[in-house]
């Protein structure tokens, strides 16, 4: 068995995947071979460390490639392959793993080999616990956005090379709807008011909103307030499935603080909690909490930080 | 007339489970079961396609012994037969042997037109089970989807993905995961609740699924399970009057330094 592949339709998480994947190089001592559908990132990854970069063509649905990967990999006997955790990398990744009737961790954080196998951690009960999963070779592990960096340049650029791919036919996409506020990109702020539940209109997220105006804040919001209500974008919804984000502080109003949710934020820096329930969990989550109405203290409170 | 296969997962619920402060071990024995929060929404959409199409909604759970405390409760949410695997593999199984086992007893029991999963299971939240078995029965998948139709043998569905809905098509047998958006599940009502105790269910022996004991034999192993515990400062101010409470909360704002 050798080689460590990777994979992201993701043009940033490819490169962020090949720190991962350049540690595991270290440890492996074999080849890293970058599988992209992208002719413009192929130049890019072969520059940022992998021995090779294989750029399959014949078509832009990034799941129809499944099968086209899992080929590679198995002509090769890889040993590992690391996919962007998108939901379209995630899919690619479980269905390849299933082919290679290997075994696979979701969201992998640190990767490290140890006993001839792939050790990762990774949260089990949506946070609630965080466990060390060991993978047998050949092993999948997802990836999410922003777990590493990219690497610096290599000293030597790897090859690339263009194949063609037979993607699954069987499935026709007929329409695509770009989504989302572009040019927000909330993991980057170092600020964020989120919204839940306890919000009873669309109208009154203007409270919110007023809130991180004085404090220079973005608005990040609950599963329930970006795919129930479609209040807000889906990219400003934190958790398990939605955003991991790190700010400085974060004020949390009319949220219960659920497990599945606080993964997203529990390393912010400080957490406010507003709450009219004293027992929700979020007070357990919150550095400084207000017992109350949320529609009276945000109010108050945008009033109070303006001065 | 689609024929439609559920599979749902019979989970802890994650709420009653509690965290040791001495060794950060879990201690689940005062939770209880639940199936599997996504999968209600899987179960709900196979009930609303065959109410308007016709044909008929099968469910099939692979769980510990205590799978069978699941069937009443899936069978009130408009399933009309359940298959069950009782065997103590699940309790370490991975994704991997949940496939094989799954895909193994869909060969027996099949075919079937639409095979849905929720998104994710709320225990692993592994969202690989819906690809793996559309890779080990050689179907066509798609997943993370949020609306769903079905006319004949086309299934249209509207996938959420990050940056964009996706709209695909796709003729004949397929494997679906759901979002929780796709619809809101029903609670059922006391007739169905009282209707689920005379619907079939069928126990499949998991030495009846021509499973190789390689298949059985988890890949990824789960170790050193330790409860997450934050450390925060817990301060928690609750006066009546909100005034003063946010006059208190903006001092330690700016104490923070963040106003
Ligand atoms: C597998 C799985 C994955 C999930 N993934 C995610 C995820 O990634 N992200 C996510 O967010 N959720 C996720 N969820 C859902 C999660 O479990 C919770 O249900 C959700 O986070 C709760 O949303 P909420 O806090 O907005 O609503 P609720 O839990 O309903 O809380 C509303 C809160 O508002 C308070 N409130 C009401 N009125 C007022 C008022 N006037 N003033 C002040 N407070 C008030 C209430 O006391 C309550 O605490 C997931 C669930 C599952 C099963
Ligand atoms: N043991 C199981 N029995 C039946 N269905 C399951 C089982 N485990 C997972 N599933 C299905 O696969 C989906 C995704 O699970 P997972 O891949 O564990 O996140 C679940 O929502 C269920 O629909």
């Amino acid at each position: 068995m050798a080689g460590i592949f990777i994979f992201s339709e993701d043009s940033a998480l490819a490169k962020q995947l090949l720190t991962p994947a350049l540690e595991l190089k270290a440890s492996l001592a074999q080849p890293i071979t970058a599988i992209t559908l992208s002719e413009s990132d192929a130049e890019e990854l072969a520059k940022l460390g992998a021995d090779k970069v294989v750029v399959l063509t014949g078509g832009t649905w990034a799941e129809g490639f499944a099968e086209a990967i899992y080929s590679q990999i198995s002509k090769a006997e890889g040993s590992i392959l690391l996919v962007g955790g998108t939901l379209r990398g995630k899919h690619v990744a479980a269905y390849v793993a299933a082919k290679l009737n290997a075994g696979m961790t979701t969201d992998a954080k640190a990767l490290k080999i140890a006993n001839g196998k792939l050790l990762a951690t990774r949260v089990l009960y949506a946070g609630l616990a965080v466990c060390e999963e060991e993978v047998a070779l050949p092993a999948v592990a997802t990836i999410r956005a922003r777990t590493f960096l990219a690497p610096a340049p290599a000293p030597a650029a790897g090859v690339v090379e263009t194949q063609s791919a037979e993607a699954d036919s069987r499935i026709t996409i007929s329409e695509v709807i770009p989504t989302g506020d572009k040019g927000v990109d909330i993991t980057a702020a170092t600020k964020l008011v989120a919204v839940g539940r306890g919000f009873r209109r669309k109208e009154d997220l203007k409270l919110a909103e007023d809130l991180a105006g004085v404090l220079k804040a973005e608005l990040a919001c609950t599963r329930g307030i970006a795919e129930d209500e479609h209040w807000l974008p889906i990219e400003r919804y934190i958790g398990i499935s939605g955003q991991t984000v790190k700010p400085e502080l974060y004020v949390a109003a009319g949220l219960s603080g659920q497990v599945q949710h606080m993964v997203g934020c529990r390393e912010s820096k400080v957490i406010v909690a507003i709450n009219t329930d004293e027992r929700a969990p979020i007070f357990e989550a919150a550095d400084y909490g207000i017992v109350g109405d949320m529609y009276e203290v945000l109010p108050l409170l945008t009033a109070a930080l303006r001065k | 007339m689609p024929k439609c296969l559920v599979c749902y997962k019979w989970t802890l619920d994650e709420q009653d489970i509690k965290i040791k402060p001495e060794d950060l071990s879990l201690d689940s024995s005062r939770a209880k079961g639940k199936i599997s929060d996504f999968d209600r929404n899987a179960v709900e959409e196979a009930a609303l396609i065959v109410e308007k199409e016709g044909g008929a909604v099968e469910v099939l759970s692979y769980g510990t012994a205590a799978v069978k405390l699941s069937l009443k409760d899936v069978l009130s949410r408009g399933a009309e037969k359940a298959h069950w695997i009782a065997d103590p593999s699940a309790e370490n199984a991975d994704a991997a042997v949940t496939a094989n086992v799954l895909a193994a007893a869909i060969r027996k029991l099949g075919p079937y037109d639409l095979i849905l999963c929720g998104e994710g299971s709320s225990d692993l939240f592994n969202q690989q089970t819906a690809p793996r078995l559309a890779a080990l029965l050689g179907l066509p998948c798609l997943s993370f989807v949020q609306k769903l139709t079905v006319e004949g043998s086309t299934v249209t569905a509207t996938r959420k993905l990050e940056d964009c809905q996706e709209t695909a098509t796709v003729s004949g047998p397929v494997v679906i995961s759901v979002l929780s958006e796709i619809n809101k599940p029903r609670i059922p009502t006391l007739k169905q609740v009282l209707g689920a105790a005379k619907k079939p269910n069928e126990e499949i022996k998991i030495a009846d699924l021509g499973l190789k004991p390689e298949d059985l034999q988890p890949k990824a192993l789960r170790q050193s399970v330790k409860g997450f515990v934050m450390q925060r400062r817990n301060v928690v101010y609750k006066e009546s009057s909100a005034a003063e409470n946010v006059a208190k909360l903006t001092a330690s704002l700016a104490s923070e330094g963040l106003c």
